[in-house]
């Protein structure tokens, strides 16, 4: 049953990934602004130009463009950045690790904090703990990125001097970009476990696991938090769908050369091998992270129907 | 045997993060090594390729070129001297200085011929190859001496030839130099894994300089504060600049620079055409206020393209006087009369500190009655969009202009793009008469008169309306010396910094 609805996802997302792929290849060719003209400048001659673009092969109609970059694709061929001559694949393999090291520490700060604190929030329900993270959580949701991961800087590296200010230099420089993105996300988490924990806690199967004398700590997470967690898988599966499209703001503050940052360049430049590719990634792993996410759902609650 | 997160694994993975941040907190700075910090990365350090400023002033620390510029923007020798032997005959003589490529290799003239013949070679696709069309062939006459003949006669040829020359045996066998770059130059490329770390080493004592791309500029300086970096040129908002000189945290330096700023008009579209209304919005902006208040006074007034300094600049202008009144009295003569008759578009690049400065240009014009729409886009799309012509109103900047022929390139009726960067479609025959003059004059004194009498009919005529020039600005730790700042902005004092 499993393997039918795994081959059935996978070709559907071979057709989500070629329709993005495709639609994401005319809309970057429709939009104004022209590679060469950006490269060469005003100063270049019509012919240097029309050769620069006949080296590209732009000079081509937009529907050959599109079958030749299929046609490479589906020969592992990403081709070359216009402006820097090196290979996608090697541009994006660079960056992705990158990116998903951030992500997957983003998440990790973001479930540090959430679990403790939704299932606390959850059992002493009104109590000024709980009022104080509806504080904490409004607070993590409306500051900015670009206010926390420079508030972090001054605080931890600057005043303290135990982290690095910015840069990719082992794990300490993880640390403060994973907490900005992290407490950001563990301000929403937090509030959902609260909330599907409530519900969860007053569920006739609660009752009868404390009837059947277990204690409240597996009462709580072997019973009310199993339950609980699958809204908050499906959230926590989005969440994480995005950190890796790329956190282009943190990015930037912290210079980490994630696969946001790279995007974002390339189509500042038009350099569309580029943006394709990392739009290739991208849906990929939003596509992939999907998927995990659904079966994770099937393996937490036994009464999905893979059908 | 058990496998298993004991409290004591938990424990020793704790101390050994706390001892790692603790280590990191401790580390000393390295006394030789210099670090920059950078607002963008370069892009391409080919100099047969190099188009954007940050990789254009990395290059000139790799690369040698046959000539250089001096402070005055005159043309001076740097590989080589020059002999005019006739108009459309040139001949460079090697010196003896920067003759060994970082490979070991001697530069030669065959080298110099390689380098330019590659250029000019249309399958290679350099944007340098209009700039040195007149080129008609290279011969070397030794292995010091080279010739350049001409198809026509350009007085301005020397100062062409400012590409890094290359070894002609890698340009051969078609080397990387984009990423691997090879020159004659003060420095050598240690190590480029990435596009946020760049090193370089000064053969002279070994000292290395680092630069490390921080694009956000608040990070960039809170880097310089913990002394992470040790210095950082330009590219900070003049807010964080000033408050910075009066913390005296670090040290500030200003000087002025040669990068133009100017709105520029459709001389095409029915409302920006009229003269009266282009002095009107000229009259209406006040210059000096937001030089003061918004730049901090880092810039000074601009009267025209080429500064005052520059030997064919025109010391007198300085542009047109804030005049509100009389800027109403011209929209009235101009049929505008009427508060908020006239509207334009105003279309800017998405850098925020250029959308401020938009924003208070469209309140300053509001107030003589000038209703004003700000449209900003990424820069491919504005790029695109002032190249052929979709703007009534817009503005940027020049940066890094060396010769006064750029005059021709912009404002002569035969350089509309494609052909150059008129890209105001500005056509006016009294000044294509002198721009022809001056490009074919060959004494620079004369050359110079006719290029101040060209920067006067321009300030009349108005295709542009000349805003300020903005200050180059050091910001460094006090132990840095010796980094004097350039007009254009270059690195080239990294050749000579030192941190005591």
């Amino acid at each position: 049953m499993y393997f039918n609805y795994l081959i059935k996802r996978l070709l559907s997302a071979v057709f989500v990934l070629f329709s993005i792929l495709t639609f994401v290849f005319f809309l970057i060719h429709i939009i104004p602004g022209d590679p060469v003209e950006v490269m060469l400048g005003e100063s270049a001659r019509i012919a240097d130009r029309d050769a620069l673009r006949a080296s590209l092969g732009l000079d081509q109609p937009i529907n050959q463009q599109w079958l030749t970059y299929m046609n490479d694709f589906f020969h592992y061929d990403l081709g070359k950045s216009i402006y820097s001559n090196e290979h996608v694949t090697h541009l994006l393999s660079k960056h992705i690790f990158a990116t998903f090291l951030l992500s997957l520490a983003s998440l990790v700060v973001a479930l540090l904090i959430a679990v403790p604190i939704g299932i606390y929030s959850a059992v002493y329900k009104g109590s000024i703990l709980d009022k104080s993270t509806i504080f904490l959580a409004t607070l993590g949701i409306s500051i900015p990125n670009f206010v926390m991961g420079p508030l972090l800087i001054l605080i931890f590296s600057l005043w303290l001097g135990w982290l690095p200010v910015s840069g990719n230099d082992g794990l300490s420089s993880l640390v403060l970009p994973a907490l900005t993105l992290g407490s950001a996300l563990a301000a929403i988490l937090s509030r959902m476990i609260r909330s599907s924990m409530l519900e969860t806690m007053q569920q006739d199967y609660i009752r009868s696991a404390r009837a059947r004398g277990l204690s409240e700590f597996k009462v709580l997470v072997f019973h009310a938090l199993r339950n609980a967690a699958l809204p908050v898988v499906t959230i926590l599966g989005m969440q994480f769908g995005t950190l890796l499209a790329g956190a282009v703001i943190t990015e930037t503050i912290f210079s980490w050369p994630g696969i946001g940052q790279l995007m974002i360049e390339s189509i500042q430049k038009r350099d569309y091998p580029i943006v394709q590719g990392c739009v290739i990634i991208i849906s990929f792993t939003y596509v992939l992270v999907n998927l995990i996410t659904d079966f994770i759902c099937i393996l937490l609650d036994p009464r999905i129907d893979a059908n | 045997m058990k496998i298993g997160v004991s409290k004591t694994n938990i424990f020793l993975i704790i101390l050994v993060l706390l001892i790692q941040f603790f280590i990191y907190g401790c580390k000393e700075s390295d006394r030789n090594t210099i670090a920059m910090g950078l607002s963008a990365s370069p892009i391409n350090l080919d100099p047969r390729y190099v188009t954007d400023a940050i990789s254009y002033r990395i290059s000139r620390l790799i690369y040698m070129s046959l000539v250089d510029f001096n402070e005055s923007f005159h043309v001076i020798p740097e590989l080589a001297t020059w002999e005019k032997l006739s108009p459309t005959h040139y001949r460079f003589i090697l010196g003896e200085k920067f003759r060994e490529f970082h490979n070991g290799s001697l530069l030669t003239s065959k080298d110099v011929k390689a380098t330019y013949q590659s250029v000019l070679d249309s399958e290679i696709s350099s944007p340098h190859r209009a700039s040195i069309a007149m080129i008609e062939s290279i011969e070397t006459v030794d292995q010091n001496i080279i010739d350049f003949k001409l198809f026509y006669p350009d007085p301005f040829f020397p100062g062409r030839l400012v590409i890094g020359i290359l070894p002609m045996e890698l340009i051969n066998k078609k080397h990387n130099f984009a990423r691997d770059p090879i020159g004659s130059g003060p420095m050598k490329i240690l190590h480029w894994a990435n596009d946020e770390n760049l090193k370089l080493q000064r053969l002279s004592d070994g000292k290395i300089i680092e630069m490390i791309t921080l694009k956000d500029p608040v990070v960039r300086v809170l880097k310089l504060l913990k002394g992470d970096i040790d210095l950082i040129q330009g590219n900070l908002p003049p807010e964080v600049i000033d408050w910075l000189s009066r913390k005296q945290l670090v040290n500030v330096e200003k000087k002025i620079g040669n990068t133009f700023t100017y709105l520029g008009f459709n001389l095409e579209d029915p409302i920006t055409k009229n003269l009266l209304v282009r002095k009107a919005i000229a009259h209406a902006i006040d210059r000096e206020s937001i030089i003061k208040y918004v730049m901090k006074s880092s810039a000074r007034k601009a009267g025209s393209l080429l500064p005052p300094e520059h030997w064919a600049g025109h010391s007198a202008l300085t542009g047109i006087e804030y005049n509100p009144e009389k800027s109403k009295m011209l929209l009235k003569q101009a049929g505008y009369g009427d508060p908020s008759s006239l509207k334009l578009v105003y279309k800017i690049s998405n850098d925020p500190f250029r959308l401020r400065l938009a924003t208070i240009i469209q309140q300053q014009l509001k107030s003589v009655g000038i209703k004003v729409e700000i449209r900003s886009y990424d820069w491919g799309t504005f790029y695109g969009d002032i190249k052929n012509g979709r703007f009534q109103m817009y503005s940027l900047s020049w940066v890094g202009l060396k010769m006064p022929d750029i005059f021709y390139y912009i404002f002569h009726s035969k350089s509309i793009p494609p052909y150059g960067a008129n890209r105001g479609r500005f056509n006016d025959s009294e000044i294509d008469v002198i721009l022809e003059l001056a490009k074919t004059e060959t004494s620079l004194s004369k050359q110079a008169l006719l290029y101040k009498d060209l920067q006067e009919n321009l300030i009349k005529s108005l295709p542009y309306i000349p805003l300020w020039y903005e200050d180059n600005v050091l910001i460094s730790k006090f132990a840095i010396e010796g980094y004097k700042l350039r007009a254009d902005g270059n690195f080239d004092s990294l050749m000579s910094i030192k941190n005591n």
